[in-house]
């Protein structure tokens, strides 16, 4: 099973960056959406499925603290992981996120293996169509 | 403080660019092909500072080839100014965190401007470390206030 994921940066070079990290980590990706900050992520998810979004903080418009704060208040959105992406790890900017249900942040600069590890962690390893089917279904 | 910045550099080069600086000693010098490319971040808070990097335009434009993993040819300018910006806010993000900073410290959004040789000259940082980066010049500065 692949996983589409949502990438939130107002750079659009980071994104191509993560959206390539992505590929080279091996992560089983299905759809790739991209938006320059809260805003267009929202109106990307009232679209499209997600299931996992990469958000940076600092942008303009929608920042993610106000993404983050959105969608937990959506009865249908507030269960899709948010892992941020950012270029900050002290406690006093990252704790307040946890708290209010990031799953995880990843620090820049981030090596393909770290994303890897951390999207597996949260997702699970994706299953390849193969697999699904040498295990069968049962109805 | 300077020790901070260029452990946070290195990391930042080294992990996102396979690029491996090496410090050139006092009056080592590097010929300088402009132009230049000078990005720069405010860190805001109760004593505000200014982080930068100033490389050749050669070097940027390696840097962006690197980090976007595309040819050289296909590099623009824009996407120089963006790489060195994220740079040199990876840089910043970095330095805080090893300068154990409190969320007093604010990152600002980083800048970037282009300059000839002679304007490099006039507006040389003064409080600046030198560096290698595969046999181009890159500059590291800070400024505090």
């Amino acid at each position: 099973m692949a996983y589409n994921v949502l990438i939130v940066d107002d750079s659009a070079t980071m994104r191509a960056l993560i959206r390539k990290v992505l590929v080279i980590s091996g992560f089983d990706i299905g759809e790739y959406f991209e938006g320059a900050n809260g805003q267009e992520a929202l109106g990307i998810l009232e679209h499209n499925w997600v299931d996992i979004i990469l958000s940076d903080i600092h942008m303009p418009g929608m920042d993610g603290a106000a993404l983050v704060e959105t969608l937990k208040d959506h009865k249908l959105w507030r269960n899709i992981p948010v892992v941020l992406i950012t270029t900050e790890s002290r406690p006093e900017v990252i704790n307040p996120f946890l708290n209010l249900g990031v799953q995880d942040y990843i620090q820049k600069p981030f090596r393909p293996e770290t994303i890897r590890k951390k999207l597996t962690g949260i997702l699970g390893e994706a299953q390849t169509p193969d697999a699904i089917e040498s295990e069968g279904c049962d109805f | 403080m300077l020790s901070n910045l260029k452990a946070a550099t290195f990391e930042v080069l080294e992990t996102m660019f396979y690029l491996f600086p090496e410090s050139l000693e006092e009056g080592e010098v590097l010929p300088a092909r402009g132009p230049f490319l000078r990005s720069w971040v405010t860190i805001a808070g109760p004593q505000s500072i200014c982080i930068g990097l100033q490389v050749p335009q050669s070097l940027a434009r390696k840097m962006a080839a690197n980090f976007l993993g595309t040819d050289e040819e296909e590099i623009s300018q824009p996407e120089m100014e963006d790489i060195l910006k994220e740079t040199t806010n990876m840089m910043a993000g970095a330095f805080l965190s090893k300068m154990k900073a409190s969320g007093a410290f604010k990152l600002q959004t980083p800048e970037a401007q282009w300059l000839a040789v002679e304007e490099e000259k006039k507006k040389a940082p003064v409080n600046r470390l030198r560096f290698d980066v595969d046999d181009e010049l890159m500059e590291l500065f800070v400024k505090k206030g």
